[in-house]
């Protein structure tokens, strides 16, 4: 193999792994409020460019170190999760069929958002770029990698290896999984449900704003990343099985694998629609996804 | 000697009551207005409020004493075309503007397009490129940015002067305007003895080139012509540059001061295409005022969005001045813009419209030298002028 198709190769290896954590960063983020409180948040999009926007205001107009800016934008989504949660979401919790109500409730803190960074940060849409958690670049092979995209990579594993083992030993964890699994039993063998509620929603919205953070670190971005990522989410989240945190994390980064094998073998249009497509083709011969609870 | 002094204290008494009353009579009557429609919000907000920002400048000597008030009505589109035409029926129906302009983006501004010539709006277009906004068959719209299919026809002059029989490599996000340059590339490359050795494009959204800067290296281009949509463009010049691609293979059609900025010091050498910058050679005395008060004024020099819409303004100043008849008529206007032969204040640069309202097209392109934090350097590396229908910009894109 020659070395400029080594290099192809490689660059989708890499491209994959990027986009792939990223994107099952943000899948399980929304799989645990869903799991949770049964809440399709569709404004999860809008959290994602949120914590880049906070993040560019804090490196670029703030000059604060992004790693600092990293770790304050994390730690800001966990009061305004709590906010939110106490001012609407748990208004909801005892209401039949909320996932209805939620849906739309989402959709409108969407549109809210989305005019709020529209009249706010749209005229600096051209200029949405972090500077780099740490500069220089290392070789792979022949293919030259920026360290910080490295570091965000190994960043972005750390984060899902951490929620897998919290979701997993903790009890905290063991206290969602069993309010996923089945809230009354859980609530008969003593779990605060509305409590895990509540630790639910503000885990989710931190590990969004987790994704939305490292994506702005390794990638520049606009506005309208909040769809995309919106629409990546959800499909994640279907074909993972609604509510399974090990099926957002695998599809998640078969998705990004995905993204980057379409796109170098056809084209990055293709690759855009091209796991919608699979999507569809999956849930048509196993509707409830493919790690179902 | 006495008898002299009488004569002259008579004259300029005289004098000052013709001018007076000139002055009283240009303030007797109506301010002209001007609907100004453009993207405050929304993606392309970006250019809108950067034109807003030129506009500003040039307000602040646009209406001197004894001259018929010239008023901007600025509505914001939202990026949207379906506002922008909802803001034009506003200021025609309700401000009675004498004309529109103000679009920064070929969308919005082909919406605003189809209002203006169905309902014999006249329409002054400051930055919006792609071709149909002076296709054949247009009265009343004027167009002074050059076309987009021709800076794919400039482009591909530069590369052939550069290098003759060069290779080129394109990738670019799927926008009009992109979409537009490119197609004025594949037409006028290989007749310019240039092979195109690459072709991506990706969909609007996108964030992610490590992969197609791969095989943009694998093509070995001579040339690399860049256009991402926004913060796109930087990831796709940082990923190129990253593998090796050097900056003297780089050129951006277009580069807008903040965008130079951020490419960054990584990208000096590189070039980028351009009907305006603070660093030309032949800025005029107020072109270099123009660059000082607006650089005292928002912290950055301006690039030629804002440098179109001072002149668009100053355009209008001028026809109006030279047919003030054309003030409160919308047809008189139109033949006065239709006729208008003058030159850029701030470039000397000519503008003159065809019969189709397309101005007679030129482009600049820079080449990057130093990025500071509030401003940059660049020289002039090639100028070029052509007609608007040089190549046939009107059946290439659609």
């Amino acid at each position: 193999m020659s070395d400029v198709n080594l290099i192809i190769l490689l660059s989708t290896i890499s491209t994959g792994l990027i986009l792939g954590s990223i994107f099952a960063l943000v899948a399980v983020g929304v799989t645990i409020v869903y799991g949770s409180i049964w809440m399709p948040n569709a404004a999860n999009g809008q959290f994602f460019v949120l914590a880049a926007l906070l993040g560019w205001t804090m490196t670029v107009s703030w000059g604060i170190h992004p790693a600092i800016a990293a770790l304050l934008v994390i730690g800001i989504s966990v009061p305004l999760s709590y906010a939110l949660e106490y001012v609407l979401v748990r208004r909801f919790y005892d209401v039949p069929n909320r996932n209805i109500s939620y849906f739309v409730l989402s959709l409108g803190i969407t549109q809210i958002l989305t005019g709020i960074f529209s009249f706010t940060y749209g005229r600096w849409s051209d200029q949405f770029q972090l500077p780099p958690l740490v500069g220089g670049i290392t070789f792979v092979g022949p293919l030259p990698v920026a360290n910080n995209r490295l570091v965000v990579l190994a960043l972005a594993l750390a984060i899902l290896a951490s929620l897998f083992a919290l979701l997993r030993y903790h009890r905290y964890g063991r206290a969602i999984r069993a309010v996923f699994q089945n809230r009354d039993a859980a609530a008969l063998r003593g779990v605060n449900v509305k409590a895990s509620y509540s630790l639910s929603f503000a885990l989710g919205n931190a590990v969004i704003f987790a994704g939305g953070i490292l994506f702005a670190l390794a990638y520049s971005f606009d506005l309208t990343v909040a769809w995309t990522m919106s629409i990546t989410a959800f499909a994640i989240m279907i074909i993972g099985g609604p509510g399974s945190v090990l099926g957002a994390l695998i599809v998640g980064m078969v998705f990004g694998f995905t993204q980057a094998a379409v796109s170098t073998v056809a084209s990055p249009t293709i690759a855009a629609f091209s796991y919608l497509g699979a999507m569809l083709l999956i849930l048509l011969f196993k509707p409830s996804g493919l790690f179902a609870r | 000697m006495t008898h002299r002094k009488s004569m002259l204290t008579v004259a300029l008494a005289s004098a000052s009551v013709a001018l007076a009353s000139a002055a009283a009579i240009a303030q007797e009557k109506p301010p002209v207005k001007i609907g100004f429609v453009t993207e405050l919000t929304g993606a392309w907000s970006f250019f809108g409020t950067s034109c807003v920002a030129g506009l500003k400048v040039a307000e602040k000597q646009l209406n001197p004493p004894g001259k018929r008030k010239i008023e901007f009505v600025i509505a914001d589109d939202q990026t949207s075309p379906a506002q922008a035409v909802a803001a034009s029926r506003s200021l025609d129906v309700q401000d009675k503007v004498l004309a529109l302009s103000g679009p920064t983006s070929s969308d919005t501004g082909l919406a605003v397009y189809g209002y203006a010539e169905q309902n014999k709006v006249p329409f002054v277009v400051p930055v919006a490129a792609f071709p149909q906004l002076t296709k054949p068959g247009t009265r009343y719209t004027f167009r002074l940015e050059p076309d987009a299919v021709g800076w794919g026809y400039a482009i591909s002059k530069f590369v052939e002067k550069q290098k003759p029989g060069g290779k080129i490599a394109m990738i670019y996000s799927d926008y009009a305007l992109m979409r537009a340059i490119t197609a004025g590339i594949k037409y006028q490359g290989p007749r310019s003895g240039l092979k195109i050795v690459a072709d991506i494009v990706f969909p609007q959204g996108s964030n992610d080139a490590t992969v197609q800067a791969a095989q943009i290296l694998a093509a070995a281009p001579d040339y690399v012509v860049v256009s991402g949509a926004g913060g796109f463009d930087n990831t796709i010049t940082n990923q190129l540059l990253d593998l090796g691609i050097k900056p003297e293979q780089i050129i951006h059609p277009f580069g807008i001061t903040t965008q130079v900025m951020n490419w960054g010091k990584r990208s000096v050498g590189s070039y980028y295409g351009t009907f305006f910058d603070s660093n030309l050679d032949s800025l005029t005395a107020e072109g270099k005022a123009f660059v000082a008060d607006f650089t005292a004024q928002y912290d950055r020099p301006p690039s030629y969005g804002e440098n179109f819409c001072y002149v668009t303004a100053n355009v209008i100043r001028e026809v109006i001045d030279a047919n003030p008849e054309a003030a409160d008529d919308r047809e008189k206007f139109r033949d006065a813009m239709s006729a208008l032969k003058t030159k850029e204040k701030t470039s000397g640069v000519p503008i003159e419209f065809d019969k189709n309202g397309a101005r007679m097209e030129y482009m600049y392109f820079m080449q990057m030298t130093d990025v500071a934090a509030k401003t940059y350097k660049a020289k002039q590396a090639f100028y070029i002028e052509w007609d608007p229908e040089v190549i046939p910009v009107y059946t290439l894109i659609k």
